[in-house]
């Protein structure tokens, strides 16, 4: 914004205020002006904050419609989880005698807790939304396709770690919904064939949730996952721009002609280990981001992410503010809640199992084994295989719905409504004896002592 | 350098979203900096001011006041709202509620504030700094504020529903002062044995439940469907002593013909018996229990065969309304007599009778009445029996001699 044209400087010379002012802002925010566009685009690349962009990006990149900026949000998310998470760290006491009184002390005491506890819960509850959404797209708009396949397998990743962090975070309140909600998920865990019992062992420090499983799965949710997801964020960002940016560029440069195996061209960006096989200049990018095709990414993508980053933090904000983060009874092994039920993004597990297990006369087969492995497995594994195996033409990468996609994202549609629908069903109809409500319906009055 | 420079996208709606953030904060912020213990101090400090009160009002702390009792695990904020719980700030007479000092009872001399705070002995959630969380009538918080309204609920005033709380600490006090209504309960428990069936804290018969824990019984295991009004384990209890068998279908827990208050004494001491672990200084001198009046019940053993078909039925109804808890057929008196020889002493219209309804031939025999001293008094409770299984009863009784042999 404050880089200004020659011809603009020229106009401002005539107006000595305005001209004044210009300097004078110029002097306080700026050292110095580029001369030219080389010169702006060294700039951007050399600066410590603004190298993490390339110096120009595409304008179809910046189009609303077509990224909905999901991958953005994400990364704000996880930055306020990063942020709020710290914070509470300072106050939650991972011990089974004092967890839960650590959170009520969060919720009552603490300066700004309960602002620091509701907007935590509610990115994280955002981020895996976010992060399956940004999915659908990239998988609505075909751009998992190579070049860009290695980067939807790391995402595939991401997705999977961000469900895992969402579900140790679950536990660490140490109350009645994150006792019986992991209980629910590792029971589901363990119906893994071979591996399961011993996969529940590991990740509980024993047969039971405890202290072990509490510090373990607080470990891991402070330290381990968030670590392992910063590194593969990183690395995602990167192969982003190692691919040639958005595959929406790519359909962008089709229409003009240029041919989509173009070979890797010299481009002001960095590799990780580029530097000693001396590529480190060089990407696939299907156009070269020439000075007429390119946007300078600052001011503009910085000015886009700081619109996005407001409206990410304002939303939070305005729903930790309506609605707080729930805290149950304090954990209690022998009194199961009614209903039991797992964190909403594996409710459609719950549900799965609930479908599969087969009740003849006393005998009672559990779908714990279909519900909880089979079927989240074969998809995740199709995921991860879909991109080596889709034959559809390259020339619908990067549009949303073509034609040349329909039965493949028909399918995707498919799956994706069937997951969101039995979640809603576990949800919202799912009440006391894991009996079926319509949401209009009340529940029956549950006792209480008193 | 136009082209890529003069482009001014989301300007608008980056003015917007700051305004909206700007806005966000500022609510945040209000929100933090107007609890809701802040009103109600301040409305004090200016009450106090008009009653011309400046030292007090002086007095009053700007800040949330806890009483932490690390031994009790309790942090009673309580004290943020009732900030003259102690009577420090003002002793002018007729406050308003919220800042009247606790009243000087006899028993506040031993439960002093910094060792007992709040909760303790009144319920509700002492982290909470809001009206309701505080008063614990959430929704995931099972100690309410016992109040008025809430024992009105149960026809007891709020002192009698608060004594289930002292009597979490107080359960081996042979009697307490003040605790009318567990003391009561106490004598029935003993009067009545009823430690002659059901287990407690290690002692007491095995042929009915185990009461050492009974205030923790989870209320979803209870069946409500012969109980009135709201489903509380409270009201299941009351009603329950008052008509067991109606409450539990089949139940052989006797109808000791209590009256409501004797329920509800009764079911306020059961719901006390809690798993609440205080620290040993916390915890009065045990009582000494009296020495036991009647055997207690360690085993039921089976009744001896019949050999007619009638007995056979009569020997059925025998084991399955639990006659053979409290009595057996010859080896001497158990809670109840020996049956041995019953159908000799007594005759089929006397023993028709007995078994429709031994309370209304007690109440005719005076004789009777003196004999059951040596049964600690229990009456023998009314089992409902039909007329089939009266006559099979006194048929099977008729298969034994007075020696207890065929």
């Amino acid at each position: 914004m404050a880089l200004t044209s020659e011809k603009q400087r020229g106009v401002a010379s005539r107006l000595s205020l305005r001209s004044g002012l210009t300097r004078l802002w110029r002097w306080i925010t700026w050292t110095w002006s580029p001369a030219s566009e080389r010169e702006a685009s060294t700039a951007i690349v050399e600066n410590l904050w603004l190298h993490w962009f390339p110096a120009k990006i595409a304008a179809e990149s910046f189009a609303w419609s077509y990224s909905l900026w999901l991958g953005a949000i994400s990364a704000f998310l996880f930055l306020i989880l990063t942020v709020t998470g710290v914070l509470l760290m300072f106050f939650y006491i991972p011990s089974t005698e004092q967890a839960y009184w650590s959170i009520k002390d969060i919720d009552y005491v603490v300066g700004f807790g309960w602002l620091l506890r509701n907007q935590h819960r509610w990115a994280a509850h955002l981020m895996v939304l976010v992060v399956f959404l940004h999915m659908l797209r990239v998988f609505f708009t075909g751009a998992y396709r190579a070049p860009r396949a290695a980067n939807w397998l790391v995402g595939l990743v991401l997705l999977l770690m961000t469900l895992l962090l969402s579900f140790t975070g679950y536990l660490l309140p140490w109350d009645q919904l994150a006792f019986w909600a992991v209980t629910v998920g590792t029971n589901i865990a363990k119906e893994a064939p071979i591996v399961g019992e011993g996969l529940r062992f590991v990740l509980l420090g024993g047969t039971e949730i405890g202290q072990s499983a509490l510090v373990r799965f607080y470990v891991l949710h402070v330290i381990v996952l968030p670590g392992a997801v910063l590194v593969l964020f990183a690395y995602h960002m990167w192969r982003v721009r190692r691919d040639g940016g958005m595959a929406v560029t790519d359909a962008a440069a089709a229409s003009l002609g240029v041919p989509s195996e173009t070979p890797p061209v010299p481009t002001k960006t960095y590799s990780l280990f580029g530097v000693t096989a001396g590529t480190s200049l060089e990407t696939r990018a299907a156009r070269p981001q020439s000075d007429e095709a390119g946007t300078f990414s600052s001011p503009h993508l910085s000015r886009r992410l700081m619109l996005v980053f407001l409206a990410v933090f304002a939303v939070s904000i305005v729903l930790s503010l309506i609605s707080g983060a729930p805290l149950e009874e304090p954990a209690n092994p022998i009194l199961t809640p009614n209903p039991a039920k797992a964190p909403w993004y594996f409710l459609w597990l719950q549900e799965l199992v609930a479908i599969a297990t087969v009740r003849v006369g006393a005998l009672t087969i559990s779908g714990g084994l279909i519900g909880g492995i089979v079927v989240p497995g074969i998809l995740v594994l199709a995921a991860a295989a879909w991109p080596f195996l889709d034959r559809s033409p390259l020339s619908a990468v990067g549009k949303w719905f073509p034609p040349e996609r329909r039965l493949q994202n028909t399918v995707m549609c498919i799956i994706a409504i069937v997951i969101l629908v039995l979640v809603l069903i576990g949800l919202l109809m799912r009440g006391p004896y894991w009996q079926l409500f319509w949401p209009w319906q009340a529940w029956p009055e549950m006792p209480r002592r008193l | 350098m136009r082209s890529s420079f003069s482009r001014n996208w989301d300007f608008w709606p980056l003015l917007l979203a700051s305004i909206a953030v700007l806005l966000l904060v500022v609510t945040v912020a209000w929100r933090e900096y107007t609890p809701e213990w802040q009103r109600q101090t301040g409305a004090f400090r200016t009450y106090l001011k008009g009653r011309g009160a400046y030292d007090a009002a002086a007095a009053v702390p700007d800040s949330v006041q806890q009483i932490w009792v690390p031994a009790l695990s309790r942090v009673d904020r309580c004290i943020s709202c009732h900030v003259n719980y102690d009577a420090s700030i003002s002793t002018l007479p007729d406050l308003p509620p919220l800042y009247r000092p606790h009243p000087d009872l006899p028993y506040m001399a031993k439960h002093p504030f910094p060792t007992f705070a709040c909760t303790v002995c009144h319920g509700g959630q002492g982290f909470a700094l809001d009206e309701t969380g505080a008063h614990g009538l959430v929704e995931h918080w099972d100690d309410p504020l016992l109040t008025t309204a809430l024992a009105a609920n149960y026809g007891l005033t709020r002192a009698q529903l608060m004594e289930s709380k002292c009597n979490t600490c107080h359960r081996h006090d042979d009697s307490t002062a003040g605790m009318d209504m567990i003391n009561m309960a106490r004598e029935i428990v003993d009067k009545k044995h009823c430690t002659s069936c059901h287990g407690l804290e290690g002692g007491g018969g095995l042929a009915a439940s185990d009461l050492t824990y009974d205030g923790d019984l989870n209320p979803e295991m209870l069946d409500f469907s012969a109980v009135e009004g709201p489903k509380t384990t409270l009201k299941w209890e009351i009603q329950h002593f008052k008509s067991p068998q109606q409450v539990v279908k089949g139940s052989g827990m006797p109808n000791y013909r209590l009256n409501d208050e004797q329920a509800r004494g009764l079911a306020l001491l059961m719901m006390s018996w809690q798993r609440i672990s205080f620290p040993p200084q916390y915890v009065p001198a045990a009582r000494r229990r009296p020495p036991a009046v009647l055997p207690i019940v360690r085993e039921v053993p089976y009744p001896p065969p019949a050999n007619t078909d009638l007995g056979q039925r009569g020997r059925f109804v025998f084991m399955n309304r639990g006659c053979n808890t409290c009595h057996r057929i010859g080896g001497g008196k158990l809670i109840g007599p020996d049956l041995a020889g019953v159908a000799q002493r007594r005759s089929d219209p006397w023993l028709t009778a007995w078994l429709k309804d031994p309370a209304a031939v007690v109440a005719k025999t005076p004789d009777l009445q003196t004999w059951s001293h040596e049964f600690g008094d229990i009456i023998m409770p009314n089992q409902n029996l039909d007329d089939d299984g009266i006559k099979a009863l006194i048929a099977y009784m008729k298969e034994f001699n007075q020696a207890g042999t065929p």
